[in-house]
């Protein structure tokens, strides 16, 4: 199956960090081969139909009939076999891919064994993601923003709520999509197959900034991955040069506060991402920027311009308020 | 639960029926004598079956009324008999006085000696009324300096429920959280100590219990994200001796070698911080802005935790140890005794504050210590002082929230279908937030050995949303509408009797009652309702006896007390507010449901029909 | 193509295209200008906010953001005096409630500045007035976040609440 995919290379582009025919993970992998099948099938229905357009075209008109008493029913009788066994090939061809469809959406259905599963709540915001960890003792749950890591193997259901209007889960490299809606719960399952880094991407129009609504999967070793469990689970240390506390005083008093949470600080609140481990993550502003210094800067001083419309104001913060503020997230690995 | 069809007449009608048949037989001319000899020793059998405040808890009454809730047993019992069935019809108002004050008036005015002393909500001015001479006179008044902005973090409206008397000086809270101990006899200030911090949200509005030389004091702020904690200041200096937190580490909660929970759910280390999401348990609430009960023979002081904050569940899963429960600790050094959880991972804004009246009674056959308290989700819960066992839990109102309260493990069973989702609204919910009671505690009559339960019958719809958490604003996260339950009427007066863990009877009222009642030794039960009327019953029977129509309505605790002149006065505070009386006491706007909490939705109608005020009321029989 | 149809194309497209006009957004909230020389009466920014959609939804975003529907319900007041009637303690003017907004007020109302930002406290002011119904009819917003406080249209009556214990001897309507 996998030798058939470079019939897809149009369609792959050149990106593989959101690449939908990665098949990285158990459920892409599955829908891959379906489509595979389905290309396969087709593509060989339309040379066979394409090959009867060409050779009807350059047929050549018999002449007025030779044998006498002859009409067009006779003349056709030879191809009526032809046509029965196209129908039946038509008919076969039809049910094979029912039947494939079928199984393949069983097999993505499939349990996973309970024991096994990971926990995510992902609520989505305009226009970022709130992404909790659940866990069977309160104390262990995490809470960070447009970041997940996913143990490789380990099958992960994904519990999805909205807070204002429809967005949709999607991750190309592992699986396909799913709405959130506001007011209902919807679930995915996340399985992925290979260790790596893939983007995924909000896929029902949100508002201004729905192309700016990125999330960062990290798929990692089971090792790996409770590391980086642990390290979410530490608070926020202590701020250790003049800078960073002149930084930690700003954002635990001003308007910083009044939305976002750094645990271990007095700034606790919801409607904004969590901070606690910002400078760990690959991107900002839900893939609107890499985390570079430079792009921290341009995005604390002004957000509106990178990020047009979105919920963070313009703070207007002056330049010594700024460097003591980047210093101090710079802080929060 | 419930007393059957059948009614105490019916009953006894048959009773007697059956005795005459029985001693027209030759059995019972047989048993005749040892009959009567049984009959002769039953009232001091039927007297040993009945409950009596904890020994030692409740001493002789002497006409005055210290504290607020009359002893430390809260058994708010007057022993007066001058007021009793036969005359209370003749109860005329003898005088009245302004506060000045037009918020809630939720305290008891104090009697010691001749001197009656008020207390007002915010500004918590402290009035002392000469009742020596024949039109009682102001002596002094007490005005605490306070910061005006503690009105903005006042969940619902600026109350006070009342000082303290003890040793010649007067101890209350002020909003802005101050601990203040003020000179009787001349109203000047002793000291005051600094507990609450208003740019956190958190105030004070308990009335303190003092004894053996410590005040305790109690925050407010659960809608607040405040952390609460209970604190025992000396009554000499005003200084903290201790202070234990209802959230966080063990060490912070003064857990100890000493803690010996009954249930397994309630032994662990450090469940204040495990039961929690990480960091919440700092904003989690849990706040003691409710009554205080004290056994002097062991040294434990019995209190209840508010509710976990958010109201929002979704937020802060886990069992949110130690919220909603009742704790007993040792008065001396606060070390925790035991503590049960009412309404684990509360749901409801359930919490536990209510009065824990403190009885010697009769549970399985033999004689116990127990507390009996009416619990805000609708449960009234007879628990062992001693080991925080629960020995019963039976419903005093409608619930469909829960199933019932699982005596094994000591645990609520929720329904699951009525929890609070977050953006879907969950209706039909039994009882409200303000639950089947709130603060406004109940009265206990040694005579009839009934607890006088003024109480409420709401329902509501909850749609929960995301509660974002900015220090000094509300931290609630839900949509509340509230209205009236089963029924139609908002209000219950429910007389319970604690041995047969049933009502005895139980009255309607239309209107939710936020008063607190009070027993007297005449037999007779007094309270308020929101619309102004003060009513007296029998309280063998329930009759409404007598009512008097006061200016306001009645949110405060009645009180009955010896005159200087040796008669038997009975006093009442008019000045509707509290939580339920917001919409007139802030003058809020009744198109919008969700007003208050949700309550307006229940009070649209009380603007019409009272207004606000702030005027002591005092009765006797005429001369 | 006639030319009297391309006319008339031309003109309906005219037509058409006369229907553009978009509200402006302004996201990051322009500064007072320096010159206010020309200011007749009022701030010159009450009318980049009172009747700007945008600023109004995200006033209402704001207010249960900022917790103003813990103490002032969604208008109806708790802790809080309404929002919803027509007395104002402090002034209804726009730059009266962000002057409240921000600064606070003595009886309670905490102050805002420098927790929220101007433009938010502007777009916030622009959502209180509407709770009263001030700004134009066409700028409300629609959808109102908040539980729905009639019954829904699929329920025809409420669901009974029944109570299963058996009447008491006594019950007194009063």
């Amino acid at each position: 199956m996998r030798r058939a995919l470079p019939l897809l290379l149009p369609l792959a582009g050149c990106d593989t960090v959101q690449s939908m025919t990665g098949g990285d993970g158990r459920q892409g992998a599955l829908f891959n081969d379906l489509f595979v099948i389905f290309a396969i099938v087709t593509l060989v229905m339309l040379a066979l139909v394409l090959t009867g357009l060409i050779a009807s075209i350059f047929r050549r008109h018999p002449a007025k009939s030779s044998v006498p008493g002859e009409n067009d029913e006779a003349r056709d009788a030879p191809f009526r076999p032809l046509l029965i066994g196209w129908v039946a090939l038509i008919a076969t061809g039809l049910l094979f891919l029912t039947t494939a469809t079928y199984l393949t959406d069983r097999a993505m259905q499939a349990r996973a064994p309970a024991n096994r599963l990971l926990e995510i709540e992902i609520t989505a915001n305009q226009w970022w993601w709130d992404i909790r960890y659940k866990s069977s003792k309160p104390w262990q749950t995490i809470r960070t923003a447009n970041e997940i890591h996913l143990p490789v193997g380990i099958p992960a259901r994904i519990t999805l709520k909205s807070n204002d209007v429809i967005h949709s889960f999607w991750v190309p490299n592992l699986a396909g999509k799913q709405d959130l809606i506001p007011g209902r719960r919807t679930d995915t399952v996340l399985e992925p197959k290979r260790i790596g880094v893939y983007r995924s991407q909000c896929a029902e129009f949100c508002g201004a900034q729905h192309a700016h609504m990125a999330l960062d999967v990290t798929v990692e070793s089971w090792a790996d991955f409770n590391a980086w469990r642990v390290r979410q689970l530490t608070p926020a240390p202590a701020p250790a040069t003049p800078l960073a506390l002149a930084g930690y005083n700003y954002v635990t008093t001003r308007e910083c506060a009044s939305c976002h949470a750094i645990a271990g600080t007095p700034a606790s609140a919801q409607v904004a991402p969590d901070l606690t481990h910002l400078a760990s993550r690959r991107s900002i502003a839900a893939g609107t920027f890499p985390m570079t210094r430079g792009h921290l800067y341009a995005w604390i001083a002004d957000p509106q311009g990178a990020k047009p419309g979105n919920n963070m104001p313009v703070v207007g913060l002056e330049p010594n308020e700024l460097h003591s503020v980047i210093a101090y997230l710079e802080t929060l690995k | 639960m419930k007393e059957g069809p059948r009614g105490a007449r019916e009953t006894a009608m048959f009773r007697a029926k059956l005795g005459k048949m029985f001693m027209r037989s030759a059995l019972g001319q047989r048993l005749f004598a040892p009959i009567v000899l049984f009959a002769l020793l039953l009232p001091a059998q039927l007297d040993a079956q009945r409950a009596r405040p904890a020994a030692g808890a409740a001493p002789a009454d002497d006409g005055q009324w210290t504290m607020p809730s009359k002893d430390f047993a809260s058994t708010r019992y007057s022993a007066l008999g001058q007021i009793n069935r036969s005359n209370v019809r003749q109860l005329r108002p003898v005088f009245n006085f302004d506060t000045g004050n037009r918020r809630g008036h939720e305290a008891p005015p104090l009697v010691i000696g001749s001197t009656m002393y008020l207390v007002t909500p915010y500004p918590n001015s402290v009035i002392a009324l000469d009742l020596a001479k024949p039109r009682p006179t102001v002596k002094w008044t007490f005005r605490p300096a306070q910061k005006r902005a503690a009105q903005g973090v006042a969940c619902c409206d600026v109350v006070n429920r009342g000082a303290v008397y003890s040793g010649g000086r007067l101890f209350l809270n002020t909003l802005d959280g101050q601990a203040i101990a003020i000179d009787a006899a001349s109203g000047r200030q002793i000291w005051r100590t600094q507990l609450g911090n208003i740019n956190k949200g958190e105030t004070i509005t308990m009335a303190p219990l003092v004894a053996e030389g410590r005040v305790l004091v109690g925050n407010s702020g659960g809608e607040f994200g405040v952390r609460g904690w209970i604190a025992a200041l000396d009554a000499g200096s005003g200084r903290v001796v201790w202070k234990a937190y209802s959230t966080g580490p063990d060490k912070d909660v003064l857990i100890g070698p000493g803690f010996r929970p009954f249930y397994p759910s309630d032994r662990g280390k450090d469940l204040g911080v495990a039961t929690w999401p990480p960091e919440a348990w700092k904003i989690g609430g849990g706040t003691v802005w409710g009554w205080i009960s004290y056994d002097p023979r062991t040294k434990t002081i019995f209190y209840g935790t508010g509710n976990p904050g958010p109201w929002n569940p979704a937020q802060r899963p886990g069992a949110n140890k130690w919220t909603t429960g009742v704790f007993a600790r040792d008065i001396r050094t606060g070390q925790a005794r035991w503590f049960y959880q009412s309404s684990p991972h509360d749901l409801y804004d359930h919490d536990d504050i209510n009065e824990q009246i403190l009885l010697d009674m009769p549970v399985g056959g033999r004689m116990r210590g127990v507390l009996v308290r009416p619990g805000r989700n609708g449960y009234m819960y007879v628990i062992d002082r001693a080991s925080g066992q629960v020995l019963s839990a039976d419903a005093y109102g409608y619930i469909n929230s829960a199933r019932g309260v699982d005596l094994r493990t000591g645990q609520l069973i929720p329904v699951k279908e009525k929890e609070p989702k977050e953006g879907r609204v969950v209706r039909n919910i039994c009882p409200a937030a303000p639950g089947a009671k709130d603060w406004n505690p109940s009265a206990f009559s040694p005579r009839t050995g009934l607890i006088y339960v003024p109480h409420i019958n709401l329902c509501m719809d909850v749609g929960a949303i995301e509660a974002n958490y900015i220090a000094g604003t509300p931290y609630v996260g839900a949509d509340v509408k509230m209205y009236p339950g089963p029924g139609g009427n908002r209000g219950v007066f429910t007389a319970w009797d604690p041995v047969r863990r049933r009502a005895t009877w139980e009255l309607k009222e239309d209107l939710p009652l936020w008063s607190p009642a009070l027993a007297t030794g005449g037999d007779l039960v007094f309270y308020g309702t929101m619309d102004g009327w003060f009513k007296a019953l029998d309280a063998t029977t329930g009759k409404l006896l007598w009512r008097a129509k006061l200016d306001s309505g009645i949110i405060g605790q009645p009180i009955s007390y010896r005159g200087p002149d040796g008669r038997q006065y009975v006093a009442v505070h008019s000045g509707v507010g509290g939580w339920a009386g917001a919409i007139v006491a802030g003058a809020l706007d009744p198109r919008d449901p969700s007003g208050a909490l949700g309550f307006v939705n229940a009070m649209r109608d009380l603007p019409g029909r009272t207004k606000a005020g702030g005027r002591l009321f005092v009765f006797a029989l005429p001369r | 193509m006639s030319s009297r149809f391309r006319v008339s194309l031309i003109l309906l497209a005219a037509l058409a295209s006369a229907g553009c006009e978009r509200e402006q957004r302004d996201p990051r909230g322009k500064p007072l200008p320096e010159d206010q020389s020309n200011v007749a009466k009022g701030d010159p920014r009450d009318n980049a906010y009172e009747n700007v959609s945008y600023q109004l939804a995200q006033g209402q975003r704001l207010y249960g953001w900022m917790n103003c529907t813990g103490c002032h319900a969604h208008g109806g007041g708790g802790m809080g005096p309404p929002l919803m009637d027509e007395e104002w303690r402090y002034g209804g003017r726009m730059e009266d409630v962000v002057a409240t907004i921000l600064n606070g007020r003595p009886n309670g109302m905490p102050a805002f500045k420098g927790r929220i930002t101007e433009q938010q406290a502007w777009q916030l002011a622009a959502y209180v007035r509407s709770l009263s119904a001030q700004p134009r009819q066409d700028v409300l917003g629609s959808r109102p976040d908040k539980m729905s406080t009639t019954e829904p249209a699929t329920i025809s009556e409420r669901e009974k609440v029944v109570d299963e214990t058996p009447a008491l001897p006594r019950d007194e309507k009063d």
